[in-house]
């Protein structure tokens, strides 16, 4: 097994990667791993351990302070902290830029850890660095539909004039349905809707690039009566709003 | 369309012995499924809940040829994504291996219609298709090549008009050759892409879980992230892998389409049944045509008519309940009065039996107090039947929905409360029309708030009493004001506290109106009524039983108006009959538990006396009357009110008055609607929230109106 620091991904499985991360934070943790330290940490049996072991001690990257405590090798302890890094890097993407949950970011970064180049790892970096002197463009994101966290409000202050696909654009290209009027037709583009109500809207017939008309709406203007491949449907304002459309010029 | 034909991977099995045969139903809702279950089973048919949730469980037996054949009909789902409660349901239902399942489709709605079925097929399932409706769609036009559709699915396809009975045979037949001899079905063809992902997880998945459901549905499940299937395989040893596989497959799928996975999947699903489509329908029926229900939607549904309207039905609805159902219900009350007395016969006159007075003012007091309410809940549901059947319902939630969801309700709560005005044990029960769990509950608990009918003899007693006659119409009003203010306050609490949660998407198919079959109608309107008297019957007749027994024993020995009588105090014999009765409540245990109470209630300004009429108020509201009349030893408190009110006014100062009326409309709601919460909600938790919710607000309420009150008089 050869470990490679040039732009190619590392050639050693992921399992074997991920349990020199586990060992490289039991170490920093305790001083020191034992089997079972590690079997624990990582949900399986001491004998997989022990496979797993064998295997990282013919790559030369762990070595037996004692019988049964392992250290790392000078080699080990660079493999472990190479994709610690990307692990970081990576959970903070999914974190910070994404907006996605911490625990979801985590196992992203899980995933995609012992793939991610060098290059790729680079870039991301300077991506970072970017977003330190421009922090306003993460801001727009995060506000904008497109890239809106559940529950945020859309409020997309910072929104570029050649952003079509933010409803707030003050063209008429692009909107949701909630602010459309009894009598208009319009086709979707998007639906922002998470969980259960994107679920029920696509049930419903709700797809990109289907028609749309709003036939009438409630007392004070709510719900909205919309008709979609030929059924009728009652939505509150808060579920239009999640309703992207472009109306045909 | 392409579809590629597979073996038949059926669970039935020719080898194991003759067993009764399992069908499922299922389909959209409105799609006449429920119609076709009452045309199939008739009145073989059992009415339940699923454990846990307020979800309904219908099942039933029907004969193909002779043989019984069970049936379940799953709740209406547009798909069987598991978010609702109603989709695990159905979902739980496919898993555990029906023999068939009929979807049914409404004709005229094919498209969103077959998508159902789609997900039944990768399910696994054994379906047949059922398009009912098959009469409506022929008189707009549509053609529909079933040969076709039967050789492109690989199942038996028929057509019904369930609501007539028609095609029933047909569609028999096709249960039956399905049962026995699967044909070949076909696998539906999401596309290379997606088919090529779902086989790279499905190759992953490890044996086990879910083995009633196809290794595809669980691939897809799992492709779309579903919380429950990756819990369940987390669980397992290698089922880390196909995690892994499903969240790379997932990753590839939506960079290459540009697009999340679930609207991908969507799509192509959808991109499924259009295929379907084009090659068997023809000539599609022209939706854009404006229809007569659009016309009557124009005035129905009209922005400022609406409501109006909506105002006119339900007037006509509570008028049938209550004003129609006055004579049958005097007649159950004359004939309750008629067996008590027939009872009260077998005894020697003026005889003191334990027995006769369990059997009279227990138990057939008790049946009758069950019996009453029958007359209403039969009239209120036929009249909720014909409004569901005919399309209305769905055009009241969506003229009311506004205020309601203001309050963290929904638009369909609005009938049930105000049902509550008549009574809260139909109200509950009509919150069945509540599709989602937290807004049927949150509707539910704060029914009782609205003042019912029962109540209203204890503000005719009360109101007079405390109110000078200027003030009386205007504190009517304000006690039935306060009650729905109450409600809807008590609404939006709850639902940011124990039933918080993000509202269910409130997106409704508002079906075209159609005219209600009488057979249908009458169905539901007397499975309402079995389901009443046999599951919150019996709790009423037992709580009936010991509100008996702590109302009658133990009896004194002896009377103090005996010993004033024996020391020559002059007494008419009505009067000393009246003080006797009035020892007896006072010894007895309800009287006991009164006056053991009464430091309880002294805050709030209330006697022993109160206290103990409120616990007798508990069997049903009006109660309260009776037994203000005899702890106050008026020998007939019907006609005595006026004596009674004059004593109650001397009494108690009007404090006294607005913190009682204020403690009778919050407390405790009687102990049939208690005993329908129950029932309705699944828990005792829920109904004893309800219980002892209310009466602690009550207390609460009326302590602060009585001590702030106290200051200033």
């Amino acid at each position: 097994m050869i470990l490679t620091s040039s732009t190619a991904p590392s050639l050693m499985s992921e399992p074997l990667e991920d349990y020199l991360e586990t060992i490289y934070l039991l170490v920093q943790e305790h001083g020191f791993a034992r089997v079972k330290d590690i079997a624990k940490a990582r949900d399986v049996k001491a004998a997989t351990v022990s496979i797993a072991l064998r295997k990282l001690d013919e790559a030369r990257l762990v070595n037996y302070v004692r019988r049964e405590y392992i250290g790392l090798t000078t080699k080990g302890e660079e493999a472990a902290r190479r994709i610690l890094t990307r692990h970081r890097l990576l959970t903070r993407f999914f974190e910070e830029v994404l907006g996605m949950p911490a625990h979801a970011a985590g196992e992203q970064a899980c995933a995609m850890e012992h793939v991610l180049t060098d290059e790729a790892m680079d870039r991301m970096v300077r991506f970072f660095e970017f977003l330190g002197t421009c922090p306003s463009v993460l801001k727009a994101f995060g506000q904008c539909p497109v890239g809106a966290r559940p529950g945020d409000e859309h409020s997309c202050g910072a929104y570029s004039p050649e952003c079509a696909r933010c409803s707030l654009n003050p063209k008429e290209s692009s909107m949701s349905i909630a602010s459309m009027k009894p009598g208009q037709s319009a086709i979707v583009t998007q639906i922002t809707a998470t969980g259960a109500l994107r679920q029920r809207l696509l049930d419903m017939g709700i797809l990109p690039e289907t028609a749309i008309d709003v036939e009438r709406s409630g007392p004070g203007g709510h719900p909205l009566w919309i008709r979609c491949q030929g059924a009728r449907l009652a939505l509150r304002r808060a579920e239009a709003s999640n309703i992207l459309v472009r109306r045909p010029a | 369309m392409r579809l590629t034909s597979i073996a038949p991977t059926t669970t039935v099995s020719p080898a194991t012995k003759p067993r009764r045969l399992r069908v499922a139903l299922a389909g959209n809702p409105n799609c006449g499924k429920t119609s076709l279950f009452n045309a199939l089973t008739g009145a073989r048919q059992h009415v339940a809940n699923y454990p846990g949730v307020t979800v309904e469980k219908r099942t039933g037996t029907f004969e193909i040829d002779g043989e019984p054949t069970d049936v379940v009909d799953l709740p209406g789902t547009y798909g069987l994504s598991a978010f609702s409660p109603e989709e695990r349901v159905a979902e739980e239902e496919l898993a555990s291996g029906p023999d068939v399942v009929v979807v049914v489709a409404d004709s005229m709605q094919l498209q969103r219609n077959l998508v159902l079925l789609a997900q039944v097929l990768i399910a696994g399932a054994n379906p047949v298709l059922c398009l009912n409706m098959a009469d409506e769609a022929r008189a707009a036009g549509q053609k529909l090549d079933l040969p076709m559709m039967e050789k492109l699915l690989g199942i038996p396809v028929v057509e019904t008009v369930a609501s007539r009975g028609q095609g029933l045979p047909e569609l028999l037949a096709a249960v039956r050759r399905a049962a026995a001899a699967p044909l070949a079905r076909h696998r539906v063809v999401l596309g290379e892409q997606l088919d090529g992902a779902l086989a790279a997880i499905a190759a992953r998945l490890p044996p086990g879980p879910r083995s009633g459901l196809s290794r595809e549905w669980n691939a897809l499940r799992l492709l779309l992230d579903d919380a429950a299937v990756v819990a369940r395989l987390r669980a397992l040893p290698t089922g880390e892998e196909a995690i892994t596989e499903a969240r790379r497959q997932r990753m590839r799928l939506e960079t290459e389409a540009g697009r999340p996975v679930s609207v991908f999947v969507a799509e192509r699903t959808f991109g499924f049944v259009d295929g379907f489509l084009r090659e068997t329908r023809t000539p599609p029926p022209r939706i854009d045509t404006r229809v007569l229900s659009d016309r009557l939607d124009d005035v129905i549904a009209h922005r400022y008519l609406g409501l109006p309207i909506f105002g006119a039905v339900l007037y006509a609805i509570f008028w049938l309940t209550f004003t129609v159902g006055e004579a049958p219900m005097g007649w159950i009350e004359t004939g309750i009065g008629w067996l008590g007395a027939l009872v009260t016969g077998f005894w020697p006159h003026g005889s003191d039996s334990l027995l006769r007075s369990l059997l009279v003012d227990g138990v057939i007091a008790g049946v009758g107090g069950v019996l009453i309410f029958l007359p209403n809940i039969l009239l209120l549901f036929l009249g909720l039947a014909l409004l569901e059947d005919s399309g209305y319902m769905a055009r009241a939630a969506f003229l009311t929905d506004r205020v309601m969801h203001r309050f963290g309700l929904h638009g369909k709560s609005f009938l049930p409360m105000m049902t509550g005005f008549g009574c809260s044990v139909p109200g509950i029960l009509a919150t069945r029309t509540l599709e989602n769990e937290r807004d049927r509950l949150t509707t539910m608990l704060v029914l009782p708030l609205m003042s019912c009918g029962a109540r209203l003899p204890i503000w005719m007693l009360l109101v007079p009493a405390f109110f000078p006659p200027a003030w009386r119409a205007p504190a009517l009003w304000i006690i039935y004001a306060a009650g729905v203010a109450l409600a809807l306050l008590l609404a939006l609490l709850l639902r940011r506290t124990l039933l918080r949660g993000e509202d269910a998407p409130f997106v409704m198919e508002l079906p075209p109106y159609r005219m209600p079959t009488l057979r249908s109608v009458l169905l539901k309107m007397l499975d309402r009524a079995r389901l009443y008297l046999s599951k919150a019957g019996t709790v009423i007749l037992g709580i009936s039983i010991l509100l008996w027994a702590a109302t009658s024993s133990p009896k004194p020995s002896s009377y103090r108006i005996d010993s004033r009588v024996a020391a020559g105090e002059a007494v008419a014999a009505a009067d000393l009959a009246a003080a006797r009765t009035a020892e007896e409540l006072e010894f007895s245990v309800a009287g006991r538990a009164g006056r053991f109470l009464e430091p309880a209630f002294a805050p709030l300004g209330y006697d022993w006396k109160m206290v103990t009429a409120m616990i007798g108020a508990f069997a049903a509201k009006e109660v309260f009357v009776a037994q203000m009349g005899i702890v106050y030893s008026i020998a007939d408190p019907e006609e005595g009110t006026e004596g009674l009110r004059a004593r109650i006014a001397r009494d108690y100062p009007p404090l006294v008055g607005v913190s009682l009326i204020l403690f009778l409309l919050i407390s405790a709601p009687c102990m049939a609607t208690i005993a329908v919460t129950r029932r309705e909600s699944g828990r005792w938790r829920w109904a004893l929230l309800q219980l002892f919710g209310l009466t602690g607000i009550a207390w609460l309420v009326s302590f602060v109106v009585y001590q702030v009150g106290r200051l200033f008089t």
